[in-house]
């Protein structure tokens, strides 16, 4: 799940939304009696999941506040955590846990959620639990997939393609039909995506060996990937602008910008873009770096963490689990276009409807968890993951604008990442 | 009544001399306790973040971090990040284009509001007022709108006409584009102001310069505008300090373009410092040196300006 901060009409009216609630934010749960625990979460299937769990748990209330998205949020629980007033429970992407967990929002709740962990891919468990150490319950995964405009491929006479290079053949393809049209965007700012594409080929941005780390943002793998982008871009044969804007998004629906590799919940937010096209598109695997390979990696995804201002531990777990394991609660998930993150909400998805935007792929589930099985395990985030996807989106995007190499921009976002950690007292090593 | 006043008013004086001298104190209170509560606490504040530091302590691969002092490195890494000295030079071009427009428009229809015999004067007040009432979000999103080539009217009759797109958003038109938006807002405020000040000129001015053979324009050139000269500088110090404080303006566009980065203008660095990076005594430190800069050069602006504006000084 991903709240974009492009769509700032929608996140203002949310804003307002959440203000307007919050001088009703105030009763705390007594100690004899129900239990009343807070829980702040984005997204459309947050408040049906709430609701549910309080029409069948009435010793445990759970108050919902949408706090925005993803890093507004997170923002938010650090301020909230210093003065001791944190939600007892909080949705948190799992890139930006390990902040949480240096902030001292998330707590371990190693002894609730242990016996979880067979319900979950290792890759996805691995998420929120690091050294043996469990800091949340994996809610929704968003493991990288191509969302494509399939009426318009077909039209072109394209096919999916299946690896990079095809891809980038494609591209040529689709740009001789039609000089205006593009197979799809290089958004220089979306920090998420290019990790993703970088993980998939193989590179470890921050690795850890006891308490050192090692930060290689400029490997090979990753210099090959901007470089890969930085030929399209050459050639113009990709759009290098920003997402989800309202030039991207007329250009989507004029059938202009033909494909969007991204998270599964790609298809929920196009739907919320260019809901007329419904049926038009089509889920397929992400193309691959090496020809047969399989592998993809998140992007996005979140996991319920339960804060350090809790003074409900365990009621807090209980509610964290229920929604990431509950058939009911799973249900909910799916139908709000959420890829669950247990196995068990993954076959569950095999029942179900293909989403709103793709009615027509009747497969579409079948090739998620197919999708999902693949995802990388063991992807480590480091702890200032926020200062490296703000350093990675201004230096990208100047990279982009000036027509300087993308591989300087990753040297550069790394310089910054290891002087942060470095001035912060970690002991870190750049490579 | 009035003997009542005479005859408790004495005795007041001199059983209660103390409650006297309180008085204008208690009146004071209210304005000084909400002075107290919210300005000099948080600027002390400030303050006092700007000299801590999150620091990691204990073991695993995360640790936990906690605060310490700091000394003057959050102020050091301040003046050596070249990115928040950039965005001043971004600043300068934006305020360059910004506060003479500005400041020119407004004094214009100021003018030609205030000559004699013209027509529709209230409904083009009204009209030229209008945008300041509009939220500078939601300008800017309006503006975007108007700015992006695929939702925008003007590259619409452009490309009926065979020409092509216009960038607005890139390259060299960002600074007047960003500019454009806070010219449109501010104008009518500006103009309100110097407007006031003009109705403010006795009549028997104008008469006089018009029975002596002025103009209008000799008029506007020789009488009002110095009449007005202190009017003038107060707009002009509003206007400086609105440069210097520009945020969201740039920040609401910066989604719609890769050219506005997130430390486009040092208030964008502060807020990435303090909420993105989760680094509030940097953001404090900046702070801090952003408010003496601005008080800095509004001292500056005055003392340039007071003596002709004002009359005042030796």
């Amino acid at each position: 799940m991903r709240t974009s901060q492009f769509m700032a009409p929608a996140v203002l009216a949310a804003a307002a939304l959440a203000l307007s609630g919050c001088s009703a934010a105030s009763g705390d749960g007594a100690s004899d009696g129900p239990v009343t625990i807070e829980y702040w979460a984005w997204g459309t299937s947050q408040k049906p999941l709430v609701d549910a769990w309080n029409a069948s748990h009435p010793d445990i209330q759970v108050k919902h506040t949408d706090a925005g998205g993803g890093s507004d949020s997170s923002a938010k629980l650090v301020t909230a955590t210093r003065a001791g007033n944190a939600p007892d429970v909080a949705l948190v992407e799992y890139n930006t846990l390990p902040a949480m967990i240096v902030a001292g929002v998330a707590i371990d709740i190693s002894d609730q959620i242990s016996d979880l962990s067979d319900d979950f891919a290792p890759g996805v468990w691995s998420q929120a639990t690091f050294d043996g150490t469990s800091y949340g319950v994996p809610q929704d995964a968003g493991p990288q997939a191509l969302t494509y405009n399939k009426a318009r491929f077909d039209e072109l006479g394209i096919d999916v393609p299946t690896t990079w290079a095809e891809f980038a053949d494609a591209a040529q393809k689709v740009h001789d039909a039609d000089p205006d049209t593009y197979i799809t965007t290089f958004a220089p700012a979306e920090f998420g995506g290019f990790a993703g594409f970088a993980q998939q080929a193989g590179a470890e941005w921050w690795s850890v060996d006891g308490d050192e780390w090692t930060v290689n943002f400029d490997d090979e793998k990753s210099v090959a990937v901007a470089d890969y982008w930085q030929d399209l871009i050459d050639r113009d044969l990709v759009l290098a602008e920003p997402l989800l804007t309202p030039e991207w998004n007329a250009e989507l629906n004029d059938g202009k910008v033909l494909s969007w590799p991204a998270g599964l919940w790609a298809a929920g937010v196009l739907n919320g873009v260019a809901g007329d096209m419904a049926g038009d598109w089509a889920m397929a695997p992400l193309p691959q770096w090496t020809e047969g390979e399989s592998a993809v990696a998140f992007q996005g995804g979140s996991a319920a963490v339960v804060t350090s201002s809790s003074k409900h531990v365990e009621a807090a777990a209980e509610f964290a689990s229920w929604m990431a394991t509950a058939d009911e609660a799973l249900k909910i998930q799916i139908r709000e276009g959420q890829y669950p993150a247990s196995l068990q909400g993954q076959e569950l998805t095999l029942e179900s409807d293909p989403p709103t935007f793709m009615p027509q792929q009747d497969d579409y589930w079948k090739i998620a968890a197919e999708i999902a099985a693949n995802t990388i395990p063991e992807i480590s985030w480091g702890p200032n993951v926020n200062v490296a996807s703000t350093a990675f989106q201004d230096a990208m995007s100047a990279a982009v604008t000036d027509g300087t190499p993308l591989r300087d921009a990753l040297t550069k976002t790394e310089k910054v990442v290891v002087d942060d950690m470095e001035s912060e007292g970690f002991t870190v090593t750049a490579e | 009544m009035t003997v009542d006043v005479r005859t408790q008013t004495p005795r007041l004086r001199r059983s209660k001399p103390a409650r006297r001298w309180a008085v204008p104190y208690a009146f004071l209170t209210p304005a000084g306790v909400l002075f107290v509560v919210f300005l000099a606490i948080p600027i002390l504040y400030a303050l006092y973040l700007s000299f801590r530091a999150m620091k990691v302590t204990g073991g695993g691969p995360f640790g936990v971090r906690e605060e310490t002092w700091a000394g003057f490195e959050n102020y050091i890494a301040t003046f050596t990040d070249s990115e928040f000295l950039a965005g001043f030079g971004r600043l300068a071009i934006y305020g360059v284009i910004a506060v003479p427009v500005t400041l020119g428009l407004a004094l214009l229809f100021a003018l030609l509001l205030d000559l004699p015999r013209v027509r529709a004067a209230r409904f083009s007040r009204v009209a030229i007022f209008i945008p300041y009432a509009v939220p500078g979000v939601i300008a800017s999103l309006l503006w975007g709108f108007l700015y992006l080539p695929s939702t925008s009217p003007l590259n619409w009759v452009l490309n009926n006409l065979g020409i092509p797109d216009v960038e607005v958003l890139t390259g060299g038109a960002l600074f007047p584009a960003v500019a454009n938006i806070a010219i449109w807002g501010g104008v009518g405020f500006n103009m309100i102001i110097i407007y006031t000040s003009l109705r403010g000129i006795p009549n028997e001015m104008h008469e006089a310069a018009r029975i002596d053979g002025a103009s209008e324009w000799d008029i506007a050139l020789r009488i009002k505008i110095p009449l007005v000269a202190p009017a003038l500088v107060l707009t002009g110090l509003f206007s400086l300090i609105g440069t210097l404080q520009v945020y969201g303006e740039p920040m609401t566009l910066r989604p719609m373009t890769n050219e506005i980065s997130q430390t486009w203008v040092p208030l964008m660095k502060i807020y990435r410092d303090a909420f993105a990076r989760d680094d509030l005594s940097l953001a404090a430190a900046s702070s801090v040196v952003l408010a003496l800069g601005t008080l800095v050069v509004s001292i500056v602006l005055l003392r340039i300006t007071q003596k002709q504006a004002f009359g005042e000084g030796q």
